[in-house]
């Protein structure tokens, strides 16, 4: 089977849209969270968010889009695409290619125009302009239709680990022979529909998040978008080249529909598996973007988790208190993150961390540092017990 | 590809228990929606919170999650999972002013909600994933499945296709055209020459092996293909044929996805053309609806004549001499957009 390969990245973020905007930020340890400028809701000014200050019309101008029934989401997703397919130098014939897929994650679809819906679905008088697109499938198709992609096109719902397990697929999709390259990724934007339901469960916070803080009290949503471009050895020849995908693996904690095990069997057999299929052995891991949502629950399990499979575990930070907890989009987001941190063996401070969870007692990476990497592991559990974790290597 | 060695479906005819699918159940108000059965193996407490899809879902998957000696992981498809439950904590936003909201409804919403709860029922830590691509989510998942028994011949998955109908998916859909406006029979789908289809649900699910022995009919081939072009679709279903079928090998059985909607009938009739007098040609959107998932329903069709080699009569719409069914062609269209072809054979 073909090894799998990441030869071009693009992302929009709370901290910028460019993977240069977002890696200067991150090493500078800057936080995007905020109360919200551009999105109504009754929790704008009360919550803080990871929103990206770029109103919709600015992102049409941009991108040149002139159809109607496009949704914000799909505004992200085809910001992230198209810096994507311009860093790998992918030329028109080949994205329009039978042997390009495109695998696309993200919850909530076309959702954030939660009043829009609203009315679409409670009248069977006249639609709006908007009704072919709410559902997830939305966003990949008007991307398939743009770009005129004729291999596989799928999308991918797994709550918060979406975007890893489309990046799962489409790397097995070129090691099976499905596809010769995949682009792979996610988007969500802020909706009052996850921002009640969130709300809903009590975990949401008025605060700045706190990963693996033992004061911490919730995540703050967060809104973005990113894709990868994924070839196998053949097709990346001697293009740039960012790291290897070398493990992944998607395992059920098979506990609770909103909450993960105390005894972390989720979180523990996604890492597990991803060092078996990479066939590296715990210590070869140099850093972990952790999950991290700062959340009572998932900060508490994944260190649990960490330390059953580490023992002592490696340099780990969450980016979640950067951008915030951008759920669909936030597996492929720190996916690239992880691409960084290897292209230039640095990483990330973690921030508003103080004192460790008593038990686990994990501490965070807490400032910038240089140093050295050859694999880095990027985790991403969800809702319905889907944990997922990927491992980049140093191609 | 890979084996088949159980099945079972939850669909507006008698698909689940007593099985029988020479009658069909009448619909007059373009919805069909399934018969649902009292759903034993799942507890009380848990059955009242769960959402249709959900309930569907996993009461499809029970009885193949009790006869199998294990599974090792849980593939679906579904465009929208729980939607009824989505757009009713939708409503709670808008009504209540984003007020204080219970979280049952919006657990139960996301689409993940029906493979991880068939995880939770059956203490499955193994592999899970929903595949959500609207019209081809089943195909996705069973694309999966297939590289998953690739990397592991011995393993035993269940794969499913699951959605439902609401009142709310029903407003949207009807308002982008995709159903018909004056209400028909669903016995009568075939002779209506409008725009637009009828509203179905289901689901089906399948347990999923590398392995000949027992199974019940071998999946050979699948395609899926982004067009708009039945010309294209048409070119594409010969070299589909040209790879899976053999020298010699005929196709005993069309199953076509034909739904009554005027606009898609080029798409059908151009796959059609190219089949040869050995192959008798049968339609089940009279029996399913239309709906993201209908191809799950169709396979679970197929497998049911493979096994009992009986084509109901109400299904058949080209007919000939032959009387055994040893390889089934499947071809839907969800859409103008969404197409797939899987061809199935008899491992008998």
């Amino acid at each position: 089977m073909t090894k799998v390969f990441v030869t071009g990245m693009g992302v929009i973020s709370p901290l910028g849209d460019s993977v240069s905007l977002n890696r200067n930020a991150l090493k500078e340890g800057r936080s995007a969270i905020s109360t919200l400028d551009l999105f109504t809701t009754r929790y704008a000014s009360l919550l803080r968010f990871g929103e990206i200050k770029i109103e919709n019309q600015k992102l049409r101008d941009k991108l040149k889009v002139n159809e109607k029934g496009i949704t914000r989401t799909t505004l992200l997703a085809l910001h992230a695409f198209e810096e994507a397919i311009k860093d790998s130098g992918l030329n028109f014939s080949e994205i329009s290619s039978f042997d390009t897929a495109l695998i696309g994650a993200n919850t909530v679809g076309g959702m954030c125009l939660t009043d829009e819906l609203y009315h679409d679905a409670n009248q069977e008088i006249k639609g709006s302009e908007y009704v072919a697109s709410y559902d997830s499938a939305s966003i990949n198709m008007y991307l398939q239709e743009k770009f005129g992609i004729k291999g596989i096109i799928n999308t991918i719902n797994t709550a918060c680990s979406s975007s890893a397990n489309a990046i799962i697929y489409g790397a097995r999709l070129i090691k099976h022979g499905y596809a010769k390259r995949a682009i792979v990724g996610g988007v969500d934007s802020l909706a009052k529909f996850t921002i009640n339901g969130f709300n809903s469960l009590h975990i949401l916070s008025a605060e700045n998040c706190r990963p693996f803080d033992k004061d911490r009290n919730g995540l703050n949503l967060g809104e973005g978008a990113a894709f990868l471009i994924l070839e196998g050895e053949a097709e990346a020849g001697n293009k740039k080249i960012y790291a290897e995908l070398t493990g992944y693996n998607n395992s059920n904690d098979a506990y609770h529909a909103s909450s993960l095990s105390e005894t972390a069997d989720g979180p523990y057999l996604a890492m597990k598996g991803a060092l078996d299929e990479a066939g590296l052995k715990p210590t070869d891991i140099g850093f972990i973007n952790a999950h991290g949502t700062g959340t009572e629950n998932n900060d508490a399990v994944e260190s649990t988790a960490m330390v059953k499979l580490f023992g002592n575990p490696p340099a780990f930070a969450s980016t979640k208190s950067n951008i915030g907890h951008t759920l669909g989009a936030s597996g492929a987001i720190e996916a690239i993150y992880s691409m960084l941190n290897l292209e230039h063996q640095e990483i990330y401070p973690g921030l508003n961390f103080h004192n460790s969870i008593p038990g686990t007692d994990l501490i965070p990476v807490q400032t910038f540092r240089e140093m050295p990497l050859k694999h880095v592991m990027s985790n991403s559990f969800g809702f319905g017990g889907n944990c997922s974790s990927l491992i980049f290597s140093k191609a | 590809m890979f084996y088949i060695h159980q099945t079972s479906c939850i669909s507006p005819q008698q698909t689940f228990s007593n099985i029988d699918i020479e009658k069909v159940n009448e619909f007059t108000d373009n919805k069909m929606y399934v018969s649902e059965p009292a759903y034993d193996g799942i507890p009380a407490g848990i059955l009242r919170r769960m959402g249709k899809a959900v309930r569907i879902g996993v009461g499809a998957a029970l009885p193949l999650i009790k006869n199998a000696q294990k599974i090792d992981g849980i593939v679906i498809g579904t465009a929208n999972g729980g939607l009824e439950d989505c757009i009713k904590f939708l409503n709670q936003i808008i009504q209540y002013e984003e007020g204080t909201l219970t979280p049952t409804n919006f657990v139960q919403s996301t689409a993940n909600a029906i493979a991880s709860q068939i995880s939770l029922l059956s203490a499955n830590k193994g592999y899970n994933v929903t595949h959500v691509h609207r019209g081809l989510a089943f195909e996705n998942a069973l694309i999966d499945v297939d590289m998953l028994l690739k990397e592991k011949p011995q393993n035993a998955y269940l794969l499913g296709g699951v959605d439902e109908i609401s009142v709310y998916n029903y407003n949207i859909q009807f308002l982008s055209g995709q159903y018909k406006k004056e209400l028909i029979s669903n016995k009568d789908l075939y002779q209506t020459n409008s725009e637009g289809s009828i509203a179905g649900e289901g689901a089906a699910m399948f347990l999923a092996g590398g392995q000949k022995e027992g199974a019940i009919a071998k999946l050979d081939g699948i395609k899926i293909l982004h067009a708009k072009d039945e010309k294209f679709i048409q070119q594409e279903l010969k070299s589909f044929l040209k790879e899976y079928l053999k020298e010699g090998e005929e196709i005993d059985l069309f199953l076509s996805g034909e739904n009554g909607d005027a606009r898609l009938n080029a798409f059908y009739s151009s796959c059609e053309s190219l089949l040869k007098e050995k192959t008798k040609v049968a339609r089940y959107k009279h029996m399913t609806g239309e709906h993201q998932s209908a191809s799950a329903i169709s396979l679970w069709i197929a497998c049911n004549i493979l096994q009992t080699h009986r084509l109901p009569s109400h299904m058949v719409k080209i007919e000939n001499e032959k009387k055994e069914f040893n390889k089934i062609l499947l071809y839907n269209t969800y859409g103008n957009m969404q197409h797939s072809f899987m061809l199935l054979s008899n491992t008998k």
